[in-house]
């Protein structure tokens, strides 16, 4: 599946159509999400104060562990583990979960590529650490879909149905209660996207 | 009285002095004066009949000088909602681009303005929306909510009404609204492209000829003194003014003046205010509290209201 294979906004007039395309592709590509969404399809219905989006995902990719973005180096004398970062991009989710596990005081950070650990069993420490997820970019996927979701409806609609199952998403709001018809056309659009989407 | 109109005066610090005397000299004012290195911006009113006098003065001193309509004029910009995670608002841009010819804006976010059936404002709102000039609403995307919803939160408001919004409308379309400009929808960038920009030009247009109208209105029943006036008097005779950080400690409006001071520290010194002519403030203007923060805001009565006008 291609990135935003299918586009899809519908809306009874055309311009609003246009403006809220607009509004979905700015938040997009604000969010990077862009590249992760295969297919999508908005209905807005302003007179009844609805707003449905159905989502296919791409495949995203796995897990993130230590070894994937640094080299480490356990040094038993010195009672220290060296971690020489490789990908930067992933360092404020490292340093989050080794200051759980060792707390602040006994992580350092000498420079910008390296983080040194002190530990009384720096070799047992090091084993584990090499197999340690560092990120999930499913899990961050998930956090900017909501925030995505959020962020494109309308303020007002405050009452929300959402479903995330493994590549499909579908978003319902509205300001009233909502209808079981309204999730069971929203499942009906995510259905149609399953197939091709309109061409 | 002598009718006063704003100008925007751009050019060299060197000799501008010179304007500063010349339109003392005259009877003008100088709202505002920013300093930029070797350019100085001059806000300022400029008695009607001396215009060529200080238009001679500025080419002397190869300065450039613009007529700049909404000086003196406080704008609130109001929209629905100013909830982060839908910045940048339009909102931001409309504020940002009214001040460009010399309005003071003040953006407002309703705290339940948002959405359809749901949206109100509050009385506290309502106001504090009523103690400015002109009211800009920025609505959305939706020409259903723009007609049908969104002016409900216009009840109440005393002022002159602008409302932009996405979709191309009559003003006639949008009840209750003294204009409607469109293209200025719910956005989640920086309104920037050729037309956006040619809509927000067409606003400032727009709001400029309804600051006018208010003025010609003024004119008839002219007020007991000019705000520019008590906002010389207060620059001279309150010094703490001068100790204020906001961005614009004395805020002019057509009406009157906002001095952002604590009311209940100075409103005493505010109400003593005297003229030349032998009068205070007090006489001349209703002096309250404002619902903006504890400052002071100051509503000049007209001239048949007090019976006479300095």
């Amino acid at each position: 599946m291609d990135s935003l294979e299918v586009f899809d906004v519908e809306s009874a007039i055309a311009s609003e159509q246009e403006f809220y395309r607009k509004i979905i592709e700015d938040n997009l590509s604000n969010l990077k999400l862009a590249p992760a969404i295969g297919r999508i399809k908005v209905v807005l219905r302003p007179e009844d104060s609805l707003f449905q989006m159905a989502i296919i995902l791409r495949d995203v990719g796995t897990k993130v562990t230590t070894t994937d973005i640094a080299d480490m180096e356990a040094k038993p004398v010195a009672g220290e583990i060296i971690i020489s970062i490789k990908k930067e991009q992933y360092i404020p989710e490292l340093l989050g979960k080794l200051w759980e596990r060792y707390g602040k005081a006994n992580i350092s950070q000498p420079d910008r590529w390296t983080v040194t650990i002190s530990t009384d069993k720096p070799d047992q420490e090091a084993a584990f650490l090499k197999d340690m997820m560092v990120a999930d970019p499913r899990h961050r996927l998930h956090e900017n879909l909501v925030d995505f979701a959020i962020r494109v409806t309308p303020e007002g609609f405050r009452v929300r149905y959402h479903l995330y199952k493994g590549t499909q998403f579908i978003f319902v709001a509205s300001e009233e209660a909502l209808k079981r018809e309204w999730i069971k056309e929203t499942e009906a659009m995510l259905e149609e996207l399953m197939k091709g989407g309109k061409k | 009285m002598a009718v006063f109109r704003p100008y925007l005066y751009t050019g060299g610090v060197h000799k501008h002095g010179l304007l500063i005397e010349l339109l003392e000299d005259l009877g003008g004012y100088i709202i505002q004066k920013v300093v930029t290195g070797t350019e100085v911006n001059l806000i300022m009113l400029v008695p009607e009949k001396d215009i060529p006098i200080v238009k001679k003065q500025a080419d002397d001193l190869l300065g450039m000088m613009v007529e700049a309509p909404l000086t003196g004029v406080e704008i609130a910009v109001v929209s629905p909602t100013l909830a982060s995670h839908h910045l940048p608002h339009s909102a931001c841009d409309v504020a940002e681009y009214l001040r460009h010819p010399g309005a003071n804006t003040n953006m407002i976010g309703l705290a339940r303005g948002m959405g359809r059936r749901v949206s109100l404002s509050m009385d506290y709102e309502r106001k504090l929306i009523n103690e400015h000039d002109i009211a800009v609403f920025t609505f959305g995307s939706f020409s259903d909510c723009i007609i049908n919803k969104k002016p409900k939160l216009f009840e109440g408001i005393e002022i002159p009404i602008v409302v932009t919004g996405g979709p191309e409308l009559k003003t006639e379309e949008v009840h209750g609204a003294d204009l409607y400009v469109g293209n200025i929808g719910r956005t989640s960038h920086r309104l920037r492209k050729a037309e956006e920009v040619s809509a927000l030009d067409k606003l400032n247009e727009g709001v400029g000829k309804i600051a006018d109208n208010i003025r010609k209105q003024q004119a008839k029943d002219p007020l007991a003194v000019l705000p520019a006036r008590v906002m010389n008097e207060i620059e001279n005779q309150v010094p703490e003014i001068r100790t204020v950080l906001s961005p614009a400690p004395l805020t002019l409006q057509l009406n009157g003046v906002r001095v952002k001071l604590s009311y209940d520290e100075f409103h005493e010194k505010i109400e003593n205010l005297e003229f030349d002519e032998g009068v205070t403030l007090s006489e001349l203007a209703d002096i309250s509290k404002s619902k903006m923060k504890n400052y002071i805001l100051i509503k000049i009565k007209s001239k048949s209201d007090v019976g006479f006008a300095i």
